[in-house]
């Protein structure tokens, strides 16, 4: 009789579970549930990840990387730059269709979309795009942008990520407010179904330019609790799983037989921004004291060799402008205290940092305060609920803000972000600058409208100096994007990075047995 | 019976008054902006001032207070301000799968429940009664989303008989209760361990009564004792409790759903309170108060049905 239920229960468990083997992907992702599908609209990394598979630019960064060097034609196939930066033609391929019946895509679609990732009652992305004189069809394929000064990186606002997504034109207009759950492009796979909560199903573009996908269909599973996540995968339900940023899960999830972790760029950099108006940080030798007493190697071994970088620079390695060719504070508590005695603490200092209670966060915070007890800096944490934690270090309350953030990886948009006095919190135009640092706003503004590409990365290498030199921000480490799937997945490429935080699911993308 | 319910509902409407009240100003109060949690922590002072606008997040509080209740009376509870779908659209759309869900464990729970606290009962201080309590206790104490990790790490990983994601459309029998078959136990077994305890207390307290020693005196079959006249008078105070205990069958029901990956409220609401959505927390409270009132009006009546002598005037 016990056979004979066990029986049954198996019996009802493989019912339904029928699909063509190694045509369908399964995949697990953190969240509750899709929010707005709409690739102007969309800013979670969630949608964003899915976004990326329905979506093209009029240029990619190469799949499987995240840096804006590695820029390839996508939708357009070549493109031409005025000698000022102002004007730029870009010519489009002939075989682009959009998913459904929506046609073959012109450069009306083109002018279309950046028009609508440009508009702030739209898009999310309006103020990247602040920029643009216009945007026309100067022939059926040809498209030219007509900018009101240069800009950092102009190729970077066209990738398919924050706006440069190409959308249908006469699909948005057919669909009106359905088009965010029915989301129509150009890219490898299409928008088929979306059940709440459950998942979104996607399906092979027959008629895509580069060749119609190996895999016919992806499940795109909202699994939010972590745990039942990592057991989807262990039993084989879901062939790609999104990954926490933590050593022990990779630790855990690689004991599954046949499994292929992914370590991939942009990571989230972790940055203590030191307050350059409050005393006793208004004194630069006890910001650089500070920089001395951290010993970043611990903060790697503590946060998992496998899931962190070093990072020596305010900008993150990886990005365009990067470089780690900046003044540098090796580990010594003697410096740090030699440091404080010249600036007159030689029984030490104590400092306040207002921080959130979210535990990644917390946990390297307090490995920072344990550093610097060492040298007599004395870090007194104060713990606030995550949303109470932005909004009081934007009323510039707190002296240390320890902030970790993943952005456009162009040296531009961290600089103005965190370090340029426009940026500074309390003022109108405030964005992330919770240090007060000035010192480089002269290479941050001059870079932006550089031309020359040469002198461009000369002006960001030289204002990285100069904030560390100042020791503005203390830079502590690079926590990378996570993901794992089944080593039967090839997905065509090396996966090293992608911008748009989900691997490359691409054409090119296949089970290999 | 009539006028008590009337008066009862009455009484509900005052009570969905002050919690709609209290919730609208509660999530306002939370730290946290939706705006931010929508366009994210780059986004410009320009672009989330129009989003605000864009939300009525911009208007006073008062207007946007009296705003929402005129909603509420008309039936309209807005839109929710991620997704950008009804909310009553979003909360119907899985309020079934939590309702049945809900029901069935309920069901698990007094089908096993009440069996058990008979028995512990009737066999006071005996081995059946220690082992019933030790489990009771032992499922009081186990927080729903550990047990849940269990039952999936033993059904599904182990012995492969259930899937880890429940698919959650189903459309066959079969297909339903594979899905609903790991969550129920789940919940079914924790209100399985409430119920045992009251029924086991209130039979003890029957058990003592003048009226089931004269039922043994006059030679009645033990049987008849316990099941048709101890139980039934055992029985109020359990379907208090269990109405009670609905409450909290809820709030296990949101880990439940959420460990075991089930659509229903319980999704909804994390994902609501992440992107401090307040349309649609608001909305959701309207309906777990709806739920509670209701179940309390039905506990009520219940009474009747088990008791002929309590009328409801």
């Amino acid at each position: 009789m016990r056979k004979m239920i066990g029986l049954t229960l198996m019996s009802l468990a493989m019912a339904g579970s029928a699909h063509a083997a190694g045509e369908t992907l399964n995949v697990g992702m953190a969240s509750a549930d899709a929010g707005k599908l709409d690739p102007h609209v969309a800013t979670s990394t969630p949608d964003k990840g899915l976004l990326h598979w329905m979506f093209n630019g009029l240029v990619r960064i190469k799949p499987g990387e995240a840096n804006p060097a590695d820029i390839e034609p996508d939708i357009a196939e070549s493109w031409t730059s005025s000698e000022d930066g102002l004007t730029w033609t870009f010519t489009l391929r002939q075989d682009v269709d959009c998913h459904g019946d929506y046609g073959p895509l012109d450069a009306e679609d083109v002018v279309f979309s950046l028009n609508r990732a440009a508009d702030p009652d739209i898009s999310a992305f309006a103020d990247g795009y602040a920029a643009f004189e216009s945007v026309e069809a100067t022939g059926d394929h040809e498209v030219t942008i007509k900018l009101k000064n240069p800009v950092p990186s102009l190729l970077g606002l066209l990738v398919p990520y924050h706006g440069g997504n190409i959308v249908c034109k006469d699909a948005v207009e057919a669909l009106g407010t359905e088009f965010e759950r029915t989301p129509i492009g150009t890219g490898p796979f299409m928008f088929e179904e979306y059940q709440p909560q459950q998942y979104v199903k996607l399906v092979a573009n027959p008629e895509y330019f580069r060749g119609e996908p190996q895999i016919k269909e992806i499940f795109y599973r909202y699994i939010p609790s972590d745990s039942s996540r990592d057991l989807a995968f262990q039993s084989g339900e879901i062939d790609m799983i999104y990954g926490k940023q933590d050593q022990t899960w990779v630790e855990r999830i690689s004991e599954v037989p046949g499994t292929k972790v992914a370590v991939m760029t942009p990571g989230e950099m972790s940055v203590i921004h030191l307050n350059m108006t409050m005393p006793p940080l208004d004194d630069v030798r006890v910001r650089r004291a500070v920089a001395h007493a951290i010993d970043r190697d611990a903060l790697v071994e503590f946060k998992g060799p496998d899931v962190t970088l070093a990072a020596v620079s305010p900008v993150p390695e990886g990005n365009l402008g990067y470089t780690g060719d900046v003044p540098t504070y090796e580990f010594s508590v003697e410096k740090a205290k030699a440091l404080l005695a010249e600036a007159g603490h030689p029984d030490g200092v104590t400092i306040k940092a207002i921080h959130t209670t979210l535990p990644g966060m917390l946990t390297t915070m307090e490995a920072v305060q344990a550093l610097l007890r060492e040298a007599d800096i004395n870090l007194e944490i104060e713990t606030v609920e995550h949303a109470t934690f932005h909004e009081q270090i934007r009323k510039d309350l707190s002296q240390v803000t320890h902030y970790a953030a993943a952005r456009f990886p162009v040296a531009d948009v961290y600089l103005s972000q965190f370090f340029h006095s426009d940026a500074i919190v309390g003022k109108p135009t405030a964005v992330a600058n919770f240090s007060h640092c000035d010192v480089a706003d002269e290479e941050i503004t001059a870079a932006r409208v550089e031309t020359d590409d040469k002198k461009q990365l000369e002006l960001w290498a030289e204002a990285q100096r100069k904030i560390m030199d100042e020791v503005c921000a203390v830079p502590l480490v690079q926590s990378l994007q996570l993901w794992a799937w089944k080593d039967t997945l090839d997905l065509g490429v090396e996966v090293n990075g992608s911008l748009n935080l989900s691997p490359p699911v691409t054409e090119a993308a296949r089970f290999s047995e | 019976m009539t006028a008590f319910v009337l008066k009862r509902l009455g009484f509900a409407v005052i009570t969905l008054f002050a919690v709609l009240t209290i919730v609208f100003f509660i999530v306002r109060v939370l730290p946290g902006d939706p705006a931010m949690a929508i366009l994210g922590d780059q986004a410009s002072q320009a672009a989330l001032n129009a989003l605000r606008a864009r939300l009525g997040l911009d208007q006073p509080l008062y207007v946007q207070y009296l705003q929402f209740l005129g909603g509420v009376v008309v039936g309209d509870w807005g839109v929710s301000m991620v997704s950008g779908r009804p909310v009553i659209q979003e909360i119907l759309k899985v309020l079934p799968a939590t309702l049945e869900l809900t029901f069935v464990s309920l069901v698990l729970g007094a089908a096993v429940g009440i069996p058990l606290g008979v028995w512990s009962a009737v066999r006071r201080n005996k081995l059946p009664d220690y082992i019933t309590r030790m489990a009771s206790l032992l499922g009081l104490s186990f927080p729903a989303f550990v047990s849940a990790v269990l039952l999936l790490i033993v059904f599904a990983i182990q012995l492969r008989w259930f899937p880890v994601i429940s698919s959650g459309q189903g459309t066959t029998l079969s297909d339903r209760l594979r899905d609903l078959a790991l969550p129920a136990v789940n919940l079914g077994l924790i209100m399985a361990a409430y119920i045992t305890r009251v029924s086991r207390s209130a039979m003890l307290e029957v058990l003592n009564q003048d009226y089931v020693r004269t039922a043994h005196a006059k030679g009645l079959a033990f049987a008849t004792i316990i099941w048709r006249h101890c139980l039934r008078n055992a029985l109020i105070p359990v379907v208090t409790v269990v109405g009670l205990y609905l409450g909290i069958l809820i709030g296990n029901s949101v880990l439940t759903e959420i460990v075991f990956n089930r659509p229903g409220l319980g999704k909804l609401i994390i994902g609501a309170l992440n992107q401090r959505d307040y349309t649609m927390l608001q909305g959701m409270m309207v309906i777990y108060t709806l739920i509670v009132v209701l179940v309390n009006l039905i506990t009520d009546l219940t009474y009747g049905l088990i008791d002929p002598r309590i009328k409801y005037s």
